[in-house]
Order: structure tokens, then sequence, then C-alpha cells
């Protein structure tokens, strides 16, 4: 398996103990896209968090690409993140004061074998508007640049924390199918976040947390082009 | 309320920048009010003495004793007084004998008791200190004792030079007043003359007059010295004028440096707070109750700042005083505070970072409820330069640092204004020690002969064996009388005076030379046609400058004796002075007096050390300076970056990185900064330095060492390395959850 995570738990302690994943269990192949569905506060971020070498673990194993995650100190976990991991968040987080090229060069200045930043740029449609300013742009542009970024290092594994919780359906559209195609031509294994189901027939696993635990697991045989997703 | 609670806690939160701005307006009311404090109560001081003691505005020695003095006074409405002046030889030093006056230069006893019996004398504070002598002493000349009653003030001697041209007093020198009886004992004493003119407008004309009145009358005048080029009496109002020039605009400078950088941190809090304000402005606060409440932070400031530095300012404003009068010998009575200025030192802060803060106030409470609400202010706008720069040819990490500066241009000003002023402070101190070390230093060096005798009258024939012969006027350039030089007529083959221009050649001694320093300071350079008027007769010359010498002693033009002696009308082979090796042997009752170059203008150790402890503060309150400039710009750089910070964190930079990307972009910057200090440098420092030139007919050109500016750099990249280091601790601190949280608040 390419990823695995296997009875992951974390809680907190605000006076009273939480515990937000209770002993997670999930699975996916290499090249894959799998969606992680449930309602707020049930865990989701936490567990992407914790995959993705941001946030750790009480116990239990995350295992990317044969290697454990969970046991990687602060300095290793920086190395992870930098050579293996792309993220995408919900609201973009592009830095203000940097260009649309230079967002993505954040990223490739770190990485060893960067993609051009231009051929990126062109993927995600955005070539001709590199030189603009974050501010400039709409959401969904703007997301598509944070996706740019995020596959310039070229990662193995891109983590996507509802990447459309600020989209309307058509621009939401756009960047799933951007997403797909991602995957499709890069190989790149997608991990994602939505409130949203409807996105689930996109993805080839689609995991439905409830209460810090797996309570689904879905194989998708057929996948939906992301074009055609309603909602 | 609320929105108070909310404002304590925005300047706990910042402590440190806070802290950062209120130190830098407490050095800049300290500065001010000490600066003005120190002006106005040397004013004071100088004032009452020169007022209450009647201080000569001319000072003159005659051919034959006066006649009828007081028809003379009466038909040039000046008092004119007569004393003795006789110098003699002490162990390590020299006495300036005295007779007390009563008309003019009134002695102002300053501690025990004036003249009372024979045998009687008081002396200068400065030469009991340096001869350990005190009050009950007793002091053998020639032969008799005298007991030392008290200390004494002269106002015709309150820089004590021996020699007006001398910038600073031998060591060991020293004036003493005994009574009049008493300088029986001294007959060769020589008789000198004062006047002060009664009515107190148009002083100089009236001058004038007297000299026409006495030329008229037959008497030769010379030595004739007005008040204002005679640096024993002009030197102290210099540095009053000095003090009171740089008091205003240095703390000016410092003021508008916190008005910006206050401005800049105001304007980040009103926007982040810019969804709180309209929803406040909804639910029916006015306008103006939100002003008053976001105008506390900047008015309490610069308030209490201004304050504490004017009240921490006033007891410092004594010690001072008395360093500055250590150098001079006048009565200590009291200080003086203008109103005035104790008054702007509070409100002046406060009026201006107000003000600033007021104004980016308005622009952003101008908006509508609706429109703050929205939450806009928050977002970063582009500002015209980052738009305009192009910069994709570059490195990122130098787009990144570049994009990091710009962001913000009242930041990056107050960066590069800030280092540039911290460093010229720094230069300042450094750059005024070494040149009066090279002044120093440059003393006679040029002297192979370095005893300069000086005749009472002209001589003629062959000069004595061992011993070269010069002649010499004093004169000023046409236009500008304060700038006073000798013309110096010397033997073509002279070996006495060592000339060599700026490559190390020796100079043609045939040729008119200028020195360095005269050149420098008039604005001369070689092939330059001057008119020259002598001081003596007021006769003019023409002469063209043919060579400069490289030297920061002395202002003098040279010349070919016969030459001069032709030009000023004097028969061939005239001299007035000889240069020797070794001291000569001629009756002193024929001589005005004996120099020894290399044992000349010594200064005395309070001077050098007083220089070095002003350098070391000065040091001191540069590099604080600049550690709170930097440490502000930092900090804040830090704080408008959170988020691209924990963004970069969680892409998998490296703490390195990050710290080297957000730290480092301020290095050019604080380069630039510091080599814009040094013309900053000289050009703050030839103003001072030019302005108590004029006073005292001194020249003191900025000197740069590259040492020194050495120093000056690494000080300056050492303390903006220990800033980025404390600072490099806050980066360490930002999360990555502050982008993964983002949005959920
Ligand atoms: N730092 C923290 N301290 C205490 N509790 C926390 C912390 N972070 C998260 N939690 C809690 O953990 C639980 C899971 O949070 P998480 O962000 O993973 O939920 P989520 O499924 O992503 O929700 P959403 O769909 O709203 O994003 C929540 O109940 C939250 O309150
Ligand atoms: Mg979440």
């Amino acid at each position: 398996m390419f990823l695995s995570v296997s009875n992951l738990t974390k809680s907190y302690n605000t006076g009273i103990i939480t515990h937000v994943l209770k002993g997670v269990n999930l699975e996916m192949k290499r090249g894959q896209i799998g969606v992680i569905l449930g309602p707020s506060g049930s865990g989701k971020s936490t567990l992407m968090n914790i995959i993705g070498g941001v946030d750790s673990a009480d116990s239990g194993t995350v295992e990317v690409d044969g290697e454990r995650i969970t046991g990687l100190n602060d300095k290793q976990l920086v190395e992870y993140r930098r050579e293996s991991v792309g993220f995408v968040f919900q609201f973009y987080n592009l830095v203000p004061n940097l260009t649309v090229a230079e967002n993505i060069e954040v990223v490739s200045n770190i990485s060893r074998n960067p993609l051009q930043t231009d051929e990126v740029l062109s993927a995600v449609g955005l070539f001709n508007k590199k030189n603009r300013f974050p501010r400039e742009l709409s959401g969904g542009e703007q997301q598509r640049v944070s996706i740019a970024r995020a596959i310039v290092k070229n990662p193995k594994l891109l983590l996507c924390d509802e990447p459309t919780g600020a989209l309307d359906l058509e621009t939401s559209r756009g960047v799933l199918s951007l997403l797909q195609k991602v995957n499709t031509q890069f190989g790149t294994t997608i991990l994602m976040i939505t409130h949203n189901s409807a996105i689930a027939g996109m993805a080839h696993a689609v995991f439905r947390m409830r209460d810090g635990e797996i309570a689904e697991v879905r194989q998708n045989s057929e996948l939906i082009q992301a074009e055609r997703i309603e909602w | 309320m609320a929105l108070r609670k909310r404002v304590w806690r925005i300047i706990k939160e910042n402590k440190g920048r806070y802290i950062g701005i209120f130190i830098l307006i407490f050095l800049g009311s300290f500065y001010f009010i000490a600066a003005s404090g120190v002006g106005s109560s040397m004013g004071k001081l100088v004032t009452d003495f020169t007022e209450k003691n009647k201080q000569e505005d001319i000072t003159f020695k005659t051919n034959k004793p006066l006649e009828n003095i007081a028809a003379l006074e009466r038909e040039s409405g000046a008092l004119i007084d007569t004393y003795r002046l006789h110098d003699i030889k002490v162990p390590n030093g020299e006495l300036r004998l005295l007779s007390p006056s009563t008309k003019v230069n009134i002695p102002a006893v300053t501690s025990g008791h004036g003249l009372k019996k024979p045998g009687d004398i008081l002396l200068d504070p400065i030469f009991c200190k340096v001869h350990g002598l005190k009050i009950g002493d007793q002091l053998k000349l020639n032969g008799r004792t005298f007991d030392i009653v008290g200390t004494v003030a002269m106002p015709n001697y309150v820089y004590i030079l021996k020699n007006v041209y001398e910038q600073y007093p031998p060591k060991g020198f020293g004036i003493g007043l005994i009574s009049n009886a008493d300088f029986k004992a001294f007959p060769k004493a020589a008789t000198v003359y004062s006047a002060y003119m009664k009515d107190r407008e148009n002083v100089k004309a009236k001058a004038a007059n007297l000299n026409r009145l006495l030329s008229n009358k037959g008497y030769s005048l010379s030595e004739w010295l007005n008040a204002e080029t005679n640096a024993r009496i002009a030197m102290v109002r210099g540095n009053i004028e000095g003090a009171k020039t740089m008091g205003a605009p240095v703390a000016a400078a410092v003021y508008l440096l916190c008005c910006l950088i206050l401005g800049v941190m105001i304007q980040r809090i009103v926007k982040s707070d810019g969804v709180v304000i309209g929803t406040l402005y909804a639910q029916g606060y006015r306008r103006g109750e939100l002003v008053r409440h976001y105008m506390a932070i900047p008015v309490l400031l610069s308030a209490v700042s201004g304050l504490v530095g004017t009240l921490l300012a006033l007891p410092v404003v004594g010690p001072v005083i008395g360093i500055l009068t250590s150098s001079y010998n006048m009565p200590v009575t009291g200080l003086s505070f203008p109103p005035l200025s104790m008054v702007l030192g509070v409100l002046m802060p406060m009026v201006l970072l107000s003000l600033s803060s007021y104004v980016i106030l308005r622009r952003v409470l101008k908006k509508s409820a609706a429109e703050l609400m929205k939450g806009d202010e928050q977002k970063t706008k582009v500002n015209f330069l980052e738009r305009k720069l192009q910069l994709e040819r570059f490195k990122f990490a130098t787009k990144f640092k570049l994009r990091e500066q710009i962001r913000s241009i009242p930041r990056l000003l107050f960066l590069l204004l800030g280092v540039s002023a911290a460093s010229m402070l720094l230069l300042l101190g450094f750059t005024v020690h070494n040149s009066f070390q090279v002044l120093m230093d440059s003393t006679g060096s040029d002297r192979y002969f370095p005893i300069e005798t000086t005749f009472k009258e002209i001589q003629h024939g062959a000069a004595p064996k061992g011993a070269e012969p010069l002649n010499a006027i004093r004169s000023y350039l046409k236009g500008n009388e304060k700038a006073e030089f000798y013309v110096v007529g010397l033997e073509p083959n002279s070996i006495g005076i060592t000339m060599r221009d700026s490559n190390g050649n020796n100079l043609p001694k045939n040729q008119v030379n200028i020195t360095y320093l005269l050149a420098y300071r008039l604005g001369l350079k070689v092939g330059d046609t001057i008119n020259i008027v002598s001081k003596v007769d007021g006769k003019s010359y023409s002469l063209k400058i043919d060579g400069i010498v490289q030297t920061y002693f002395g202002q003098y033009i040279y010349m070919p004796l016969e030459e001069f002696n032709r030009m000023t009308g004097n028969a061939p082979g005239s001299y007035l002075g000889l240069l020797s090796k070794n001291k000569l042997d001629i009756d002193e009752n024929l001589l005005t007096g004996i120099n020894d170059f290399h044992n000349l203008n010594e200064m005395d150790d309070t001077t050098t050390s007083t220089l070095t402890a002003s350098v070391v503060l000065i040091t001191i309150v540069a590099s604080l300076a600049g550690a709170i400039i930097i440490f502000l710009v930092t900090s804040m750089m830090i704080e408008e970056s959170r988020s691209t910070i924990s963004l970069l964190k969680i892409f998998g930079y490296r703490g390195k990185e990050v710290a080297k990307l957000i730290l480092n972009s301020s290095t050019p910057v604080v380069f630039i900064g510091f080599w814009l200090g040094l013309p900053l440098m000289l050009a703050v420092g030839n103003t001072l330095y030019g302005y108590l030139g004029e006073q005292i007919n001194m020249v003191m050109p900025m000197i740069v060492n590259p040492w020194y500016v050495l120093i000056s750099f690494v000080l300056i990249f050492a303390v903006y390395e220990v800033t980025k280091w404390l600072c490099g601790r806050k980066l360490a601190k930002i999360s990555m959850s502050e982008v993964l949280k983002a949005g959920t608040e």
C-alpha cells in the first residue's frame, strides 16, 4: 500500500480530554484519489495533518511509500514535507505580496526536481496571469494557483483540505477537474477532504468519518468526470 | 469599555515595539531638553559674565603709553582700561600675570577672596588643578613668594590661550592676578589696553572709529584684536551656538522617525481592527469616539516618553555645563531653562506623533461601516513599487527579500533613515575624535627647525648662524575677515619648514604655497589668484597659488622672502622672525616671543578625556538607537509575515531557511543605510565645525579614518546580527497551525 494508516489515535486536553481520533485505519494505493467525508468536528483535518507531517499522533502509525511518518522527529518531518507532500487549503493561503509565478516558486525553490513554473502555470490555465498578485485573481483562480504551487515539486502525495469549500459550483468543477487531471497526468496520489458527498464520485476510495473513526469505506470502480458533478 | 481593554491588550501584546518607540522618543526629548538647557544656560552664564564684568570689545598695544585716557574715552564713547601683563615660567608650565582692572574686564573672584594685601595672588582654577595648588598654598615667582588667596575668572581669558592663534592652551599655562603694586617686581611687564563700548549698538563700527582716532593721534597700534575674532572670548560662544543649532534638528529628526514607525503601527492596528470598527460603527459608535480611542496609544506613549525624557534631562544639564566649562574659566552662577523649550520637549513629540497617527486613522475611519465590515482593510494592498518592480530575472530568495522590504515603504524608509542616522552618529563621534588626533599629531610635524623666534621690530642684515630668516604679516582674504592667517616669506632654500604636496614630493620654495588646511577652509586650489588684506595696515595684495602643502597643521601662505619684502614694501633682507633647530642666544627684550613647535598646543587632559567620554557615550547611544530601529522593523516584518512564515514551515522550509528569507532581507538596507551615514556625517560635521571655525579662526576638517569606518561598520552589523538573533526566536515560535487553522476562527 502506498498510504497506510493504522490504529491512529489523537486526543486534546483542554481541561477535559477530547478524543479526536479513536483508532483510525485507512489504506490507499499509489496513484489513487481518496476522499474523506464527514461532519464538522469528526477529525478529518486532524487526520490529514498527521498524514501530512504537520501534526503528531498519540499512537498508531502512518506509512507513506514505505516510510513511517509517525516515528519521525521534527527535523525529519520537515524533510518529509519538503520532499513528498503537497498542500492545498480551503482558503488558498497564497502569499499576498508575491506574484502568481513567485507564489509557485516558493515551493519549487526548495524542491529537488521541480517542474517548470511555466509548465504548471499552463497546466492550471493561468500562464497569462503569472505576473498578477493574488488579490487580483478570483477565488477559483487563486485555488488553481495554490494547486499549481502544490504540484510544482511533483509530490508523492497531494493533500487537499476542502479545496472547493469557498467556491461556487462552476468554479469548484474547474478546480476538481484540474485535480483529476493532475492525478492522471502526473500520477499523483491525492487525498481530499470535503463536506460534499457529490464529490465522492470522482474518487477511487471514499472514507466516511464519524466521531474520530472511519465509519465506512467505499471503492468506486467507475469514476465520474469532475465536470459532470452536480449538487 | 471593552474597547479600552483592547487598546491595552494591543500594547501588552507588542510590548517590545512600544518600549522601542518609547526609548526613541525618550532619547529625542532628552537630547532636545539637554541641548537647549545647556545652550541657554551657557548662553546666560556667558552673557551675565560678559555684561556684568564688562568684557572687552577690543584689546591692543601701543608703541607709547596712551595719554589722557579720560579725553579719549569721551571722544570714542568707550571705556578704556590699562592692565599689565607678564609671562613667567613656573615648573612644568607658565603663568601669565595680569593686573586687575576696574572698568573693563573686571575680574570675578570665583572662590576664596579678592586681593587684599601685598603678595596676594588669584589663580585660574584650571592652573591650580594642573599644578596641584589650592587656596592657602604659596607660590614662588621670580624669587618672591605669593599667597594664593582665591581663584579668579577674567572676561578676556574665558578660554585661557597663551596666543590667540593657537587652538588649545599649552599644557600647564594659566593666568594669575596680582595687584598693580606687586607688578613692580616685574619691571619687564607689558602694558595692554582694553576697550569696552558704552553704547552697545554698532560696536564694530565704533571699534573701527577708535582705531582711527588713535592712529590720528600718532599712536602705532599692534595686536589689535576684536572680541569676535579673539578665541579667548569667542571660543565659548561657538560652543553655545553649536549646542543651540544642533539641539532642535537632531530631536526633530528622531521625532520624525518615530512618527514614521508609529504611523505604520497605528495603521496596522486600525486595519486589523477594521471589522471591529465597522461593527462598532454599525452599533452607533461615533467616529470621534473611535478616533479618540485609537489615539490613546500615540498620545499616551509620546506624552509619557516626552515627559520622562524632559524630566531626566533636567538634572543632566548641570554636570554637562560643568564639563563644558571645565575647559573655560568663568563663574558658574546658575542654570537657565527656557520655558518654551521645556514645553516643546513634552509637546513636540506629542503633537507630531498624534498628528501623524490622526491622519492615518482618518483615512481608515472615513470608510463606511459596511465597507469596513467586509474586512477589505485587512487584505494586503499591493503598492506602486511592488507592482512596478520587474524581478523575473532574479533568484527566488532575492525576489522574496526585496518584496518583503518594499511591502511597506514607510517601514523601509524608517529602517534606511534610522540606520543612516545611527551610523552617522557613530561615525561622527569617531571622526571628530580622529580629526582632533590627526590635528594634534601633525602640529609642528612639518618643522625641521622647531624654534621660531619673533622680534618686536623688523630686523635687517644677515641672520645668525644656524637660523633662517622669515617675515610675516597677519592677514585675511578680501571679503572674509574672519578667516585669519599668516603670509610668510621664507628663503627659497629654506630647510626649516618641510613642504610636501599630496604625493609626498617636495614643493619648490621659490613659489607661493598654501597649507592644505587654509586652502580647504578658503576653498582654494592651485592656480587661484587671491586678494589678501594685511591686518596690520589694511593694504591689499594679490597672490597666485602655485602649490598646496599637504599638512593638517597651520594656516599659512608661504612665499619667497625677497618677493615678500618687495610686495610689502620692506627693504631687501628684512625679517621679523628666525627659524632654528635650537634656541638662539638673543636678548629677550628684543623679542615678542619664542615658540617651540615641537612642544606646542598640547591638549590638556580634561579636553582629551571629555572628548573620549563623549565618543563612548555617542557610541552607546548610536548602537542603542540602531538596535531599536532594526528591532522595530524586524519585529514588524515578522508580525506582518506570520502566515507566510507559517506557510513556509508547512511547505518544508528548514528553520534556517525561513530565518534567512525573512531576517536577512534587511541586510542590503542596513548596508546602504550605513554608507549613507558617511556623507551625512561629513555634511553635519563640517557644518558644525565650519561654524566653530568662523567663531574662533580654527579649521577642523573631518578627517575620515578607514579603520574607524570599519569599526563603525562592524558595530552596526554586530547590532544587526544580535537583533536578528533575538528576533529569530520569535520566528521559531510561529507555528504551522496559524495557516492550518486560518479561516476557522
Ligand atoms: N488544538 C486543538 N485543541 C483542542 N481541540 C482541538 C484542537 N484542534 C482540533 N480540536 C478538536 O478536534 C476535533 C476535530 O477537529 P478537526 O479540525 O479535525 O475537525 P474537522 O473534521 O476537520 O472539521 P471541519 O469539517 O469543521 O473542518 C474538533 O472537535 C476540534 O474541536
Ligand atoms: Mg477541517
